[in-house]
């Protein structure tokens, strides 16, 4: 709690080829696996897909692992998602305990359902982390374009998203600082279990989103001041650029995520 | 930088924030010119920071209007032309700072303007070593220390190669070293004619200014040059600020009957009259 | 008297980077006295704030709070609950949602209920200068700036705490608003005989409280020296990054030229001083 740790989505200037990618073709490689996640219905196919997806992570040496290790929140969400699931699907009963009693789809509709959110949230945050926000938004602006013409506001969905961005790491920073302000005027938190631990959190997101929302004021109103207007006339000291190699390796990716949902 | 020199001038200038009944800032008339430092000091409240933000058309005035090198602030189409000649630094750079990198921060305003990457580059370049900051260029933001901070964002600003550069209260959180710094870079840029529009409260960083507007409860309670405006120390502590020392001592020199003739601000000048 | 609040050779390093932020540093406090810890932006003196209140655990040596070291569990909740620490911006500190709970926090945390807990808010905004009857009920994030530094403060003082750890906290307060928090501060080291700790780069605010000023220069102390130490000494201030008083400044600037300064902060005593020199000058 009271370490400076990396906190979920914000940016590590890392060396890895993960970093050095094309944002666009990062935001193409996780819309595609997001939609594969939720496309797949066995346990078979998620399990087949973590793992390809671990090992690729894995090969890019993105430390990813200390940061899911630390998000009490995500095991949390994993857990009550788990649990809700596994007692209360109607199936054939396999245990119980009184009045609980945990059923048989209720267990695989459990795993699936967690190893899903796992496994989005693993998705999110090595786009996140591998990528500044203002190469993110560039690369969103660049591949929504197209979209302009048919009247959709893409510069503005662009700056949203990349104030957003730039404003994950904020939140987490935010609400340790107010944790650690809490400690200082004598609350318990060290014999605390976890539950109570997130319990205590809630009363404090009020001002955290107050000062965050400050916060990205006076960082709209900077970008304003530096003519910022949502990427369209934008260009960059370091262009975008596609390279070969690249781009064989995201097909290659996405195929295998998708031949995954058809051969198994 | 410029053939002409250019002015910003705020004419009878009045703005209330939304939901305020009383105005921050009323009838303020004030003309700011390039390549000359202005200060404009006061106590919190007084409207400071509020004149700033309406000098490059951040926010617009209710009544009167502010004209940023010939441009109405309060015509939507002018707001890139203005930004362009007036740029703007903050009193916190930590969360106004959106490059991975301190070059990429830098950047970030010539890539707005849609310049080719070498014209962004030599801009880069050019504001990074006047600003003294070449050696951290790949260095990331959030790693620097609050001064260093700073100095990125006066560059990212000078990068846009304006007219004017409006300080928002740009020193008040950081330490002597490092305000002198910032300081130091202002002077430079000033030499290279741009125009300074420092937000303070310190007395000793409008003693270098050119020209003094002091401003109370939203209203121009002087204007002029430093000497003729803070060399009175009970006006000064009648706006609420401390009073330099030195004017102290000229203040208690007059009482023993000894008249220093010139306005008084500093040690030098004190010295020099101790010398005559 | 036993140093309630000492730091033994402490050393801190901030996770996944390499750069000691802290090292080496040893300091003891005297009940009732103000120490101010002085340093530049980034010499490390927010982080040993933090560890002054248990909020940081040093990577090395320790805090010892009654002579004891203080690392975890009920001695660690016993510093937190004694040491009271003000944060540089009060956006950080401040969460309840109304003045009168946020002031609450602490006294409650602490076990008091009921007329003993009313009693402690009433006391500590009457200290700070805050109208509860105003602004008891309003949100802390609704009041203007200085406002919300006074709750802050309120917040930290309801809890009564012997040690009370400050930092930055004059920052954006301009003259009046200095001046109240100086006189609110030293009423509480008086009737308390409590300990205050500040933590700070401008020492104009602290000048007229503490009386020990211990420089932080890159992450080591390299002294602690009194106010006649600082004026009159060799000691570079600028290079440090810390603001001496601006007639502190003057003083070293005249004695630098040679002026004999006997009372630096007096304006008549040095305008006597220019005189002299002007006369024996005259005198040739």
């Amino acid at each position: 709690m009271t370490g400076n740790d990396i906190a979920i989505g914000q940016y590590l200037a890392v060396e890895t080829p993960l970093n050095r990618m094309d944002p666009r073709l990062k935001l193409v490689m996780v819309v595609a696996c997001v939609v594969m996640v939720f496309l797949y219905g066995t346990g078979w196919e998620l399990l087949s897909f973590s793992v390809l997806l671990l090992v690729v992570l894995a090969a890019t040496r993105l430390p990813l692992l200390p940061v899911l290790r630390s998000l009490e929140t995500v095991w949390v969400i994993v857990l009550i998602t788990f649990l809700l699931q596994a007692f209360l699907t109607p199936g054939e009963v396999m245990w119980h305990w009184g009045f609980l009693s945990v059923t048989d789809t209720g267990l695989s509709n459990g795993i699936t359902l967690s190893a899903r959110v796992l496994l989005l949230v693993l998705l999110l945050t090595a786009l996140t982390m591998s990528t500044a926000p203002l190469d993110l938004a560039d690369g969103l602006q660049s591949l929504l374009r197209p979209l302009a013409y048919l009247k959709v506001p893409v510069s503005r969905v662009t700056t949203v998203v990349s104030i957003t961005l730039m404003f994950i790491p904020g939140i987490l920073e935010q609400s340790r600082k107010l944790v650690k302000a809490q400690m200082a005027r004598g609350a318990d938190f060290e014999s605390a279990n976890i539950f109570r631990r997130v319990k205590d959190i809630v009363p404090v997101l009020v001002p955290i989103f107050v000062k965050v929302f400050h916060d990205a004021d006076d960082l709209a109103l900077a970008m304003d001041a530096r003519v910022y207007d949502g990427g369209k006339n934008r260009t960059r000291l370091h262009p975008l650029k596609i390279g070969v190699l690249e781009t064989i390796l995201t097909v290659l990716f996405i195929s295998t995520a998708i031949t995954i949902k058809f051969v198994l | 930088m410029h053939d002409e020199p250019h002015e910003i001038a705020a004419e009878n200038l009045t703005y209330t924030y939304p939901g305020m009944s009383r105005p921050a800032l009323y009838g303020v008339s004030h003309r700011f010119r390039q390549g000359e430092f202005h200060a404009v000091l006061g106590r919190n409240g007084s409207g400071k920071s509020t004149l700033a933000l309406c000098l490059n058309g951040l926010i617009t005035p209710g009544e009167g209007r502010v004209l940023s090198c010939g441009l109405d602030t309060s015509v939507p189409t002018n707001a890139s032309e203005i930004r362009k000649q007036v740029a703007i630094v903050f009193q916190t750079p930590d969360t106004r700072m959106v490059g991975s990198t301190v070059e990429e921060e830098v950047a970030f305003g010539p890539e707005n303007l849609g310049l080719s990457p070498l014209v962004i580059r030599k801009r880069v370049d050019e504001a990074l070593e006047l600003a003294g900051i070449e050696d951290i260029a790949r260095r990331q933001p959030q790693q620097l220390s609050l001064g260093q901070k700073q100095l990125v964002a006066v560059a990212g600003a000078i990068a846009m190669e304006p007219s004017f550069l409006i300080s928002d209260e740009s020193t008040s959180m950081l330490d002597v070293r490092s305000r002198a710094g910032v300081l130091k870079l202002f002077a430079d840029l000033q030499e290279r004619g741009v125009g300074i529009v420092h937000v303070t409260h310190f007395l000793e960083e409008a003693a270098i200014a050119d020209q003094v507007v002091i401003l109370e409860s939203g209203r121009i309670a002087g204007t002029g040059p430093p000497g003729e405006l803070l060399s009175d120390p009970t006006r000064v502590r009648n706006l609420g600020l401390d009073p330099l020392p030195a004017t102290m001592v000229a203040e208690e020199l007059a009482a023993l009957g000894h008249h220093t003739g010139g306005y008084i601000l500093t040690a030098e000048e004190l010295l020099l009259w101790s010398r005559a | 008297m036993v140093s309630r609040l000492s730091l033994k050779d402490v050393s801190y390093s901030y996770p996944f980077q390499d750069a000691m932020a802290l090292s080496g540093i040893n300091l003891e406090t005297r009940p009732g006295e103000v120490f101010c810890i002085a340093g530049s932006n980034g010499s490390g003196k927010s982080t040993l704030a933090q560890i002054c209140a248990g909020l940081l655990t040093p990577t090395s040596g320790s805090v010892l709070y009654d002579g004891k070291p203080a690392r975890s569990g009920s001695r660690l909740l016993n510093l937190h609950r004694n040491v009271g620490l003000l944060f540089q911006s009060p956006e950080d500190q401040l969460f309840a949602d109304t003045v009168r709970k946020d002031i609450e926090f602490g006294p409650r945390n602490q076990g008091l209920r009921g007329d003993d807990l009313a009693a402690r808010v009433i006391d500590a905004a009457r200290l700070v200068g805050l109208p509860l009857q105003d602004t008891g009920g309003r949100s802390p994030f609704s009041l203007s700036e200085g406002e919300k530094r006074r709750v802050a403060l309120a917040g930290v003082l309801a809890m009564n705490p012997e040690i009370l750890v400050l930092d930055e906290p004059f920052i954006g307060l301009d003259h009046d608003g200095r001046e109240h928090l100086i006189s609110a501060l030293s009423s509480y080291v008086e009737n308390k005989l409590a300990t205050i700790v500040l933590v700070t780069h401008d020492l104009s605010g602290a000048w007229p409280l503490a009386s020990r000023f211990a420089l932080l220069s890159e992450s080591r102390l390299v002294g602690i020296e009194s106010k006649a130490d600082l004026v009159l000494g060799n000691t570079d201030m600028l290079a440090l990054g810390v603001r001496l008083p601006q007639w502190g400044v003057l003083a070293k600037e005249l004695l630098h030229a040679g002026i004999p300064v006997e009372d630096p902060s007096d304006p008549s005593c040095l305008a006597k001083a220019l005189v002299r020199r002007r006369e024996v000058r005259d005198d040739r």
